[in-house]
């Protein structure tokens, strides 16, 4: 028999019982779209991430902390931002570090992380946030994702770059329109003037803190586009501005309780330094480097592998899940490919007695299978998508609403599509042997006698 | 006995096992026919025409004994090979035709075609080249429940001719007609013979036909050839 007869019989058999074709397909149709669904899920939260840190070079980024030994709060390498021991500084990460690290082969620059709490008022509304000093030319290097406006530039004055998720939960309906605007910063600073003897007094009995709030405005020249997921990210807050404006401003300088346990000449160090390499090959020098002269080093790039093992780990759970749905779906075949036999049992008599081989019998089922897995792979394919793609759109509605950027979280690949399909085929296929096998072994003496 | 018989079976005995209880169907039938020979068997039910008949088709195997065509040892054939041996060497027609339902007189004439590997275009144009010369080229899109009795067994005969065998094996193909179609589909089978020197082996419980169309016929009892005669 020639292939092109194969398949027609398949699909003309398979047209004659319209109903219990349509039915069993749909039951593949099911489980596949469950399982493009997923993996397209598990695929699309995958490229978000290793985009998005691709696209902001945060794979080119490593973050120096002092080494562990006092008692200030350090984030360690394995939990930044999770205090560690306590012990004395053997070197400090102050502008001298910063100046001399920025002149090593394949720095490209460094800038200390430095942020303070304070209060933005924008519109009657007042949220409290923890304002990031970024220095300008890390600001246009393409770190931010902008959804509006420009980085600022050396020259600005009172330039100020702030999330959309901010502004939303501000209550500002569509963030981009309040470029040019004015926008103001509140900080707490430790007051002792005549003006805060009420404060002063409070204090004295034990009942409050001396501090007073000092306001500066700035102007809004960027939105920006906050990230879908947090860690130590060399740029993680929702308001910035340039070190000069930081500089003029009467702060206290705490980003945390345990800042309060520095020592004042310890103080003079950041806590962290943020090193951009103009590629990742330099990483492991300067990482040795740092950690010669006694600091900690954290690199992202260092946990792509951890990284890929829990995408690898998800994709598993997510296909055991579709995989579920696909088993329902084979034994849907299995039970129609049963039922067809016992069907045109007169039939396969027939078959052989015209001159069909085992064989042949045997492959006009199979394709008969195989048609079955490839229509539903191709129905699931375009259901799985639909799927997504609704999905998609409701979960964005909501996470927009929340301030987080649009994603696309599923991701069709070339490989998924043609791999859904194949695989689709594969396990009808697979459904589809023991049904044949039987197929094959009807006696014809006996078929071509029954009724 | 003829050495070099066209068709020649020796000692054929096939017994069905079911459990402990062995039925013999077919008990050390020797026979031989020659080329272009009408033969005919009869016997009661149960005789064993009907597994003689499947033995000489291919579709089964003999417990014991050998089946020859054309010197070539049928009964040690493997499956494959009978299954070629079927295709290419006779044609069957049996007493319920046997057409599949769901096709048309066309599709159910073309279909020993597909086993061969004929191309779809060849395989309609042989089927209704064959359903012209049994007289059905205008109902070549009928489906068999809309043909009489005589014009499905006339497809039968059209679809078991189309591979061009050697020998057509006839099962009661009388039994489901009445007495006017049996004799124009025995008439039919016989010009074969005649004019084509088509091998045809029929079994009939009309002796009637047989003694007037078959050149031989043998009868069976029990399993057993209790009488041939030789009519022509």
């Amino acid at each position: 028999m020639r292939i092109s007869d194969y398949i027609e019989q398949s699909f003309s058999n398979l047209w004659k019982k319209k109903l219990r074709t349509l039915l069993t397909i749909f039951g593949v149709m099911i489980g596949i779209g469950a399982l493009v669904s997923m993996f397209s899920f598990g695929q699309g939260i995958q490229d978000n991430i290793t985009n998005t840190f691709n696209e902001l070079q945060l794979f080119n980024y490593v973050s120096v902390y002092p080494r562990s030994e006092n008692n200030h709060a350090i984030p360690s390498s394995e939990h930044p931002g999770v205090p560690e021991q306590a012990g004395p500084y053997s070197q400090i990460l102050d502008d001298e570090f910063i100046r001399d690290i920025t002149e090593t082969e394949g720095v490209e620059s460094a800038f200390p992380e430095v942020r303070f709490p304070a209060m933005i008022r924008f519109n009657d509304e007042e949220k409290f946030s923890l304002v990031q000093v970024l220095p300008a030319d890390v600001c246009q290097s393409g770190l931010m994702k902008l959804r509006a406006g420009r980085p600022y530039a050396p020259a600005d004055s009172n330039a100020l770059i702030i999330s959309d998720s901010l502004l939303r939960r501000m209550k500002v309906k569509e963030p981009q329109t309040v470029i040019g605007q004015k926008i103001v910063i509140s900080t707490l600073t430790v007051d002792l003037s005549l003006s805060n003897i009420p404060n002063i007094v409070s204090f004295l009995m034990g009942k409050g803190l001396p501090f007073s709030r000092q306001s500066y405005q700035f102007t809004i020249v960027g939105i920006t586009e906050k990230m879908g997921f947090v860690g130590p990210m060399p740029v993680r807050s929702d308001v910035f501005i340039k070190p000069a404006e930081s500089d003029d401003m009467k702060k206290l300088s705490l980003t945390s309780i345990w800042d309060l346990f520095q020592s004042s000449q310890q103080a003079k160090g950041y806590s962290m330094v943020n090193i951009k390499l103009s590629s990742t090959k330099y990483i492991e020098h300067v990482k040795d480097k740092m950690e010669d002269r006694g600091f900690r080093t954290f690199a992202l790039i260092d946990h792509l592998e951890e990284m890929k093992t829990g995408f690898m780990f998800m994709n598993m759970f997510l296909f055991a899940v579709g995989m579920i749905a696909i088993t329902v779906a084979a034994l849907g075949i299995i039970n129609t490919m049963v039922m067809s036999i016992l069907e045109r049992y007169k039939e396969i008599g027939i078959m052989k007695a015209v001159g069909a081989s085992d064989g042949d019998v045997k492959k006009i089922f199979l394709f008969e299978s195989g048609a079955i897995g490839f229509l539903g792979g191709v129905l699931g394919l375009a259901l799985g998508w639909l799927v997504s793609m609704i999905i998609n759109q409701v979960v964005n509605y909501f996470m927009v609403k929340q301030g987080a950027p649009y994603m696309d979280y599923f991701s069709f690949r070339w490989w998924l599509v043609s791999g859904a399909i194949v695989f689709s085929i594969l396990i009808s296929l697979a459904a589809g042997i023991y049904p044949t096998m039987r197929a094959a072994r009807v006696d014809p003496v006996v078929a071509l006698r029954h009724d | 006995m003829n050495s070099d018989s066209f068709v020649k079976t020796e000692d054929l005995t096939r017994i069905y096992s079911s459990g402990t209880i062995e039925v013999v169907a077919l008990r050390n039938v020797s026979l031989s026919l020659d080329q272009g020979q009408f033969f005919g068997v009869t016997g009661a039910s149960g005789s064993g025409k009907s597994t003689l008949m499947n033995l000489l088709a291919g579709l089964d195997r003999p417990s014991s004994g050998s089946i020859k065509v054309e010197g070539r040892l049928i009964s040690e054939l493997d499956k494959d090979e009978l299954a070629l041996y079927r295709r290419h060497q006779v044609g069957m027609i049996f007493q319920s035709f046997n057409l599949v339902s769901s096709y048309s007189a066309l599709e159910n004439v073309a279909f020993p075609l597909l086993f061969a590997g004929v191309a779809k275009k060849e395989r309609n144009k042989l089927a209704e080249q064959m359903l012209e010369k049994v007289g059905l080229y205008p109902r070549k899109d009928h489906r068999p429940f809309e043909l009489s009795g005589g014009e499905q067994q006339r497809t039968a005969i059209a679809r078991a001719l189309i591979n061009q065998p050697k020998i057509l094996l006839a099962d009661e193909p009388t039994g489901n007609l009445d007495s006017i179609t049996s004799r124009q589909i025995v008439q039919i089978l016989s010009d074969l013979n005649k004019k084509q020197g088509l091998t045809v082996i029929m079994i009939s419980h009309e002796e009637s036909l047989l003694d007037e169309f078959a050149d031989d016929v043998i009868h069976l009892q029990d399993g057993k050839v209790v009488q041939e005669e030789r009519i022509r």
